[in-house]
């Protein structure tokens, strides 16, 4: 133990950090840029894609926040449902668009405290069933609810977006994804990152180390249940129908996980990245190998997480799971 | 080994400078301390009392109960009985992080850390939970670097690639970075060297130098009694003795049960 190596400190070189952020400026120019760009005859089509994109995004990213505090969560489908529900009622009651957003977004957020409390002593599998009958019983109970108030299991009709706009509703949700990816930043630069970090690792050692644990778990589920919430409300006024089963669906909560873990989990940049190559390859998949394409889909999924286990962004980032940016 | 006893005169004629101000030692007060884990009563009857800038040992056997009063002291078990001081404030129903905002720094046993975070981000989890370490943690860090300087140069290592001495540093490091004033410490010899214990044992010997009060649990009796200037010796969960450390390695009864003299 006694010979000391003399191994010199390596000169410093592009930390990943500066090459995530500087990724991160050159994916919101591209996006900004795209609505603008000659997108000829298949314009709408393309703006669909892109919107259902930033809104995969917003998904993946809220995921991955509550992921960074050890909480994996398949409730993100209820989320994202009481959103779009949330939004779709306080249409209904009269209350301008402006203020239904954030208001269903609060919503979303102060139901997440109900669950991240319950859930609170439970951790890996227990958590993530338990999150998975939570998004039942909320769907459960959307449903059922008065034909006059929520439209039952045939859905509500929810007024479009800024009048249909497609150009201004990509905007809105690239401005949504904006602000996604700013709480993502703040909290990897505050002391929610070391408390999610401390966590995630081991609960006990946190605890001894001052992390207020109920406090910051609920923290994560506040903040992620928020956006994925506003993510809901863009599906909501997009697609101007909302059913329980397709906006409660499971894939809605898978789909956040996965394309977490292929971009690279607790960064900020991996969840977008992963969002746009899975939405991307879907749209290309599914017009080249047409009825096919849900099985080519999944396949390259499999070989990606077995030949990139940390992801996209792991591909130019050591071994590590402390939480880049 | 001789020489390993830090002097007796303090903490009165303590050096202060700019750092060992902000750590001055708190005095901790353990008072008929009980405490358990559901009916299993561990604790009995616990008093130990470690005076500012004092360094004092808690030995005792397996299951003697010296981890399980550290964890009530940090706030991790709840007592059943007794009473628990910092600093003159009464912390025997604090959470954790209520302890760690007073000051209290926790070397867990076993050393618990992220394995997959390089040692400079172990150590910087360490600060991130007091607003007066976070402002500080530059300085703190370069003070773990001074005391420990294989940290400097594993820095950007993960942590879980470390020697289990080099662990225990980084164990020590992150509590410091919390810039506590009294440094509980649970076995830290455990599965060391004798090198390495030797390395860790000096390192806290310097800590509690610059006045950092500091209470250790340990089963290395003989170098934790040369060390400390009070032990008290618990058996099933009970102080049955105390003294200083040189009246406790004199004591036949010590001798014969845990030095195998």
């Amino acid at each position: 133990m006694s010979a000391v190596s003399a191994r010199p400190v390596p000169a410093r070189r592009p930390t990943f950090a500066w090459r995530a952020l500087l990724a991160l400026g050159i994916f919101f120019v591209l996006a900004l840029a795209f609505p603008f760009l000659p997108l000829g005859d298949r314009r709408e089509f393309l703006l669909q894609i892109g919107f259902f994109t930033l809104v995969a995004g917003i998904m993946a990213l809220s995921w991955d926040l509550l992921a960074r505090s050890g909480q994996v969560s398949l409730a993100h489908a209820a989320f994202y449902g009481l959103g779009a529900y949330g939004y779709a009622l306080l249409l209904k009651a009269g209350v301008p668009w402006g203020a239904a957003m954030p208001l269903a977004a609060l919503t979303a957020g102060f139901v997440s405290l109900l669950l991240g409390g319950v859930t609170m002593r439970l951790s890996g599998m227990y958590f993530a069933i338990a999150t998975l009958a939570f998004t039942e019983v909320v769907r459960t109970v959307i449903q059922n609810l008065p034909e006059s108030v929520a439209g039952g299991a045939n859905g509500l009709l929810v007024p479009a977006l800024l009048g249909g706009n497609s150009r201004g509703q990509y905007l809105l949700a690239l401005a949504l994804l904006l602000l996604t990816v700013g709480v993502s930043l703040a909290v990897r630069l505050s002391k929610l990152h070391h408390a999610f970090a401390a966590i995630r690792q081991g609960e006990e050692t946190a605890r001894v180390l001052g992390v207020n644990v109920v406090r910051y778990k609920l923290a994560a589920f506040f903040l992620s249940s928020v956006l994925a919430a506003l993510a809901g409300v863009l599906y909501a006024g997009k697609t101007f129908f909302i059913s329980p089963l397709d906006t409660f669906s499971l894939a809605n909560s898978i789909s956040p996980l996965t394309t977490s873990i292929f971009g690279g989990l607790y960064t900020t940049l991996g969840p977008i990245l992963g969002a746009t190559v899975l939405r991307v390859a879907e749209e290309l998949l599914h017009n080249t190998v047409k009825n096919g394409y849900l099985v080519v889909y999944g396949l390259v999924l499999m070989l990606s997480i077995l030949w990139l286990p940390r992801g996209i962004v792991g591909l130019w980032r050591r071994g590590r799971q402390g939480g880049d940016l | 080994m001789n020489e390993t006893r830090p002097e007796q005169s303090r903490p009165d004629g303590l050096k202060q400078d700019a750092t060992t101000q902000a750590r001055a030692g708190q005095e901790l007060v353990i008072e008929h301390l009980a405490a358990g884990y559901g009916k299993v009563q561990v604790l009995w009857d616990v008093s130990v009392r470690v005076g500012p800038g004092e360094f004092v040992a808690m030995i005792g056997a397996n299951g003697a109960g010296k981890t399980t009063t550290l964890r009530a002291v940090s706030g991790v078990v709840k007592p059943t009985g007794g009473r628990i001081q910092l600093g003159g404030r009464d912390i025997t129903r604090a959470a954790p992080s209520e302890v760690v905002a007073l000051g209290l720094g926790h070397v867990p046993e076993g050393r618990e850390l992220f394995a997959m975070m390089t040692v400079r981000e172990n150590l910087e989890l360490g600060a991130a939970m007091r607003p007066e370490a976070r402002a500080a943690q530059q300085d703190t860090l370069e003070q773990v670097y001074r005391l420990f300087p294989r940290l400097q140069e594993r820095s950007k290592q993960m942590a879980g690639t470390l020697s289990g001495g080099e662990q225990q540093m980084v164990a020590v490091g992150r509590a410091l970075m919390g810039l506590p004033s009294i440094l509980v410490v649970d076995e830290p010899s455990l599965g060391l060297s004798p090198l390495m214990t030797q390395t860790v044992f000096e390192a806290l010997k310097v800590v509690n130098a610059e006045g950092v009060s500091v209470l250790l649990v340990e089963q290395n009796v003989g170098l934790s009694l040369r060390l400390a200037h009070r032990a008290y010796v618990l058996e099933n969960g009970q102080v049955v003795k105390e003294g200083t450390g040189e009246a406790l390695l004199a004591d036949p009864g010590v001798r014969a049960a845990y030095l195998a003299l």
